[in-house]
């Protein structure tokens, strides 16, 4: 079994490739792509969010049988240089850290379909919960990364 | 000498005011270059600093676990600092196991003393003794902790010690090279000079350095620094932001195989009669190991599998006999009703009084004359777990007589000593590797998984193995934040001055029941004094004739632990909620009745309520339906004051608008990550004030397994939050942890501002 991952054909090892696996962990345990993180299981947290033909979904309660065929883009493929992510060093966002593969999947996604997101759209595309408290400064990179990239096309 | 203590740390002032009486100068814990073994092209300075020969880059032992604090970030800019070097030249190495390592300022923290005997530089008689004692025997003990938001006020003497000492070698060494005086040479950027030319790195004078005395060592004076104090960006930032960077659960060791494991449903329950048919049928599922209880943790199953998933799905199908708890079912309702009668009887006379002052008893019996005041009242806090996003796990290898472990741990030596017992194999046989933390919170202070883990890679033929826990796994079986109660009893003059106050608390000691676990071989019978649950209120700042502050530590059976701010989480909420009640019943701005009753001795205390209170604009009008409440709380040496700003939706569900944070938290390091962390806490302690409840039913079962049940503070729900930090010279202080405690009764005395109504038990929604 094959899967298209961050512009890539991958074959899943025998061990992850069940259809019914979750993707989070074919990814995890079979691909060793490990920057997607579990959290909950069941698609309370938001800590293993990926895109799916860019859209945001959760890997764990995302069944291998259901992407087939389906551009897959994790954490590894976001990069290296996207302007999320320079907005995110530039605005120290994260703490432990550990929430904050999939707040940057989500929050990429919402770029994709909204240029320029205001507050309330925000608060309404990223529900990732984040244990250290880092929303604050979610908020403000997510709104400098708009920014910068709205430059870019002027 | 009185110059220089202002500078030292809560530690080492006790240990440099004594020097004479008994030696702890700071630069005891200098070490050997023994203690930290050079590699091939690496020169060792002392046991904190290794030199890289090539580069001249400085590698510095690293003992503390980054879980989002920033510490590594915090210690490295110390020692760029004494080094002249810029921040990213300081590369972190692993340090190693030696009692040098341990921390010692989270155990002096531990000693239950009033903020009128620890005001820096003007400690008392009675805090110097017991620091500098306390210092001693945790210096001997030598545990390595990230705990008690310790780890910059630990490092601030030992570390710029060792980066200053290494510093004189370097330029003794170039003196001697170039026979010119130590005073003509410069040192910039790594590099040492002279103004006739002579040039050479660190790296090329790392050889010599080692053989040269250091001669006179002094710290870089506060007017010269260039790092300490500025917002250097955290190192471990960009791996995390690109999904590099590694968490326990990312460890993949070669061969790696995956655990799950399936705990009684119940505390304190365990597993009888097993049926694993099902279980090992599936696919890729390779085994069953049992548990015996490590640490604290429960007898439990694991199974072994070559997926997480798979073995996740194993555990769950095991069909399994669960037997009770043998001393009987714990009952959350029963033990909230027997910490209330606890509580009462701490408030009558009974309990440990931690401090007392005057007759309150008497007091507060006196009749009451015209306009004087009784006010009375009973709070409670529940059990709260961790909750640390990244699930609890642990992965080990047992393999030719070593054992190898990888695991996000607040305490990587007693991990160690564990592994070792669990194996059967001398201590210096097992390995350590200490991963990112995705959240520590005080949950990995335990080391439960670790005993769990090698248990199981002693099954798997030398392979390693991840244990992973389910979330659910996680909310049953945490170590949880005591709940705990306290009845407050105050008298009011007619002027509405507080002449009187008793306060009765009650909740389960956790420093012994940790010790127990983690380090069976100290812990005794004896049931020392602890002051885990009744801090936050035996140390408060009010000035009082008659008091009495008496505490009743309990022991109920539920696994008890350390939480972020542990004691303060909840006593800060029955504090200040309780200081708000007298304002108001004597008729008072809840500001200004307490800038007129605290002490006159803690002028910091006033200084931060004061400032809280301009920035939030105290006192001036707010839009129709929005009331303020402040509160004031002072833990792990910082004091920190909240002005919060609450609106309530027409379904009564609150809205938190705002939240306005001053602190003093001594000298800063890095004011970015004080903002960060104060921001973190703030958001933590919302959680906790508005929704955290873990509830224990009648059949000992932990009602909440998930984050529908046990919700977290979301984006949206985020208020704004402004930080201000007072300047200061003292020695650093707390960070991590203080922001948590003033949070609650922030929002309690705000809700009573927008409603009149008074509410006396967290959660205060749900």
């Amino acid at each position: 079994m094959e899967l298209k991952i961050n512009g890539e054909l991958k074959t899943l090892p025998e061990h992850a490739r069940d259809p019914a696996m979750p993707l989070l962990w074919a990814l995890r345990d079979g691909l060793d792509l490990t920057g997607t993180k579990f959290g909950c299981g069941v698609a309370a947290c938001g800590a293993c969010t990926v895109q799916v033909d860019g859209e945001a979904r959760r890997s764990c309660v995302t069944p291998l049988a259901s992407v087939a065929g389906r551009a897959i883009t994790t954490i590894e493929g976001l990069g290296p240089d996207h302007a999320l992510q320079r907005a995110w060093v530039a605005h120290q966002v994260p703490q432990c850290g550990y929430c904050q593969s999939g707040m940057l999947m989500a929050a990429a996604a919402l770029l994709r379909k909204n240029r320029k997101p205001s507050d309330a759209e925000i608060d309404a595309a990223i529900t990732n919960l984040c244990r250290c408290g880092t929303y604050p400064r979610v908020r403000a990179a997510i709104h400098a990364a708009a920014a910068q990239l709205a430059g870019a096309k002027a | 000498m009185r110059r220089r203590t202002l500078l030292l740390s809560g530690l080492t002032a006790a240990g440099a005011l004594l020097v004479g009486v008994a030696a702890l100068p700071p630069r005891s814990r200098l070490g050997r270059p023994g203690s930290l073994p050079p590699r091939e092209g690496e020169l060792g300075l002392n046991a904190w600093i290794k030199i890289e020969a090539e580069s001249g880059d400085v590698l510095l032992a690293m003992p503390r676990s980054e879980m989002g604090q920033g510490v590594h970030t915090a210690l490295a800019q110390l020692v760029a600092e004494e080094l002249r070097l810029p921040l990213e030249r300081v590369r972190l190495i692993p340090a190693g196991y030696e009692s040098l390592y341990g921390n010692v300022a989270m155990f002096v923290g531990q000693l239950p003393l009033a903020p009128q005997h620890t005001e820096p530089g003007q400690e008392s008689r009675l805090a110097r003794l017991a620091q500098w004692s306390v210092a001693k025997l945790a210096r001997e003990l030598g545990v390595n902790a990230t705990g008690g938001s310790s780890s910059v006020a630990d490092a601030w003497e030992p570390l710029r010690w060792a980066a200053a000492t290494a510093r004189q070698q370097l330029l003794g060494a170039a003196s001697l090279q170039w026979g010119q005086a130590l005073a003509e040479l410069q040192l910039e950027q790594g590099w040492v000079s002279h103004a006739i030319g002579q040039r050479a790195h660190y790296g090329e004078l790392a050889r010599a350095a080692a053989a040269t005395p250091p001669g006179e060592v002094s710290l870089t004076p506060p007017e010269a620094w260039r790092l300490i104090g500025r917002p250097a960006p955290r190192r471990d930032v960009p791996a995390k932001v690109d999904g590099s960077a590694r968490f326990g659960i990312d460890q993949r060791p070669p061969g790696l195989l995956y655990a799950a494991i399936r705990q009684a449903p119940m505390l304190g329950g365990s597993p009888g009669a097993v049926d694993a048919g099902a279980a090992l049928r599936l696919p890729d599922v390779l085994r069953l190991v049992r548990l015996p209880p490590y640490a604290g943790s429960v007898p439990a199953l694991a199974v072994v599998a070559r997926n997480s998933w798979r073995a996740q799905q194993a555990a769950q199908a095991l069909e399994v006999q669960w037997q009770g708890r043998p001393a009987g079912a714990l009952d959350g309702e029963r033990i909230a009703e027997q910490l209330r009668e606890a509580a009462r009887r701490a408030a009558a006379g009974g309990g440990l009084a931690f401090r007392s002052a005057g007759d309150a008893a008497a007091q507060l019996a006196r009749p009451l004359a015209e306009g004087e005041r009784l006010v009375e009242a009973l709070y409670e806090a529940p059990y709260l777990a961790h909750a640390t996003l990244e699930p609890m796990n642990c992965t080990a290898q047992v393999k030719d007589g070593r054992v190898t472990l990888w695991l996000p741990t607040q305490v990587p030596g007693l991990a160690r000593a564990l592994a070792a017992r669990v194996a059967g194999v001398d201590e210096s046989a097992v390995e350590v590797h200490v991963s990112y933390l995705g959240g520590g919170f005080g949950r990995r202070l335990e080391v439960d998984l670790v005993g769990q883990a090698v248990r199981v890679a002693l099954e798997t033929g030398g392979a390693p193995v991840q244990l992973l826990w389910s979330r659910e796994e996680d909310f049953r079986h945490d170590f949880y934040r005591p709940a705990g109660a306290a009845f407050c009893r105050a008298r009011l003059d007619a002027q509405g001055r507080p002449q009187a106050l008793l306060v009765g608390s009650a909740g389960d000691a956790i420093s012994p029941r940790w010790m127990e676990r983690v380090l069976p071989a100290l812990s005794s019978r004896f049931e020392a004094p602890d002051k885990t649950t009744a801090e936050g209120l035996l140390d408060h700042p009010y000035a009082l004739a008659h008091q009495r502050i008496a505490h009743e530590a309990t022991h109920s059976g539920v696994p008890v632990g350390f939480w972020r701010s542990v004691g303060h989480s909840h006593n800060a909420f029955f504090m200040e909620s309780f200081v708000d009640e007298l304002a108001h019943a004597a008729g008072r701005d809840p500001l200004d009745f307490r800038l007129q009753w605290l002490d006159a001795a803690l002028p910091r205390h006033a200084a931060v309520l004061r400032l809280a209170a301009e920035k939030a604009g105290w006192g001036q009008a707010l839009p129709p339906g929005v009331a303020r409440g402040l509160a004031l709380h002072e833990s792990f040496g910082s004091i920190v004051a909240q002005v919060l700003e609450l609106r309530l939706a027409p379904d009564g569900q609150p809205r938190v608008l705002r939240v306005v944070c001053a602190l003093d938290c001594g000298l800063v390091v890095n004011p970015a990550i004080v903002e960060r962390q104060m921001e973190s806490a703030i958001i933590f302690g919302l959680s906790a004030a508005l929704w955290g409840r873990i509830d224990i039913g009648p059949e000992g079962v932990v009602r909440q397994s998930g984050f529908a049940d046990y919700p977290l503070l979301s984006l949206a729900q985020t208020p704004r939050i402004e930080t201000h930090v007072l300047a200061s010279t003292n020695p650093p202080s707390g960070v991590g942890e203080p922001g948590v405690p003033p949070v609650a009764p922030a929002l309690a005395n705000a809700l009573f501002a927008l409603t009149g109504e008074r509410r006396r038990r967290l959660p205060l929604w749900g």
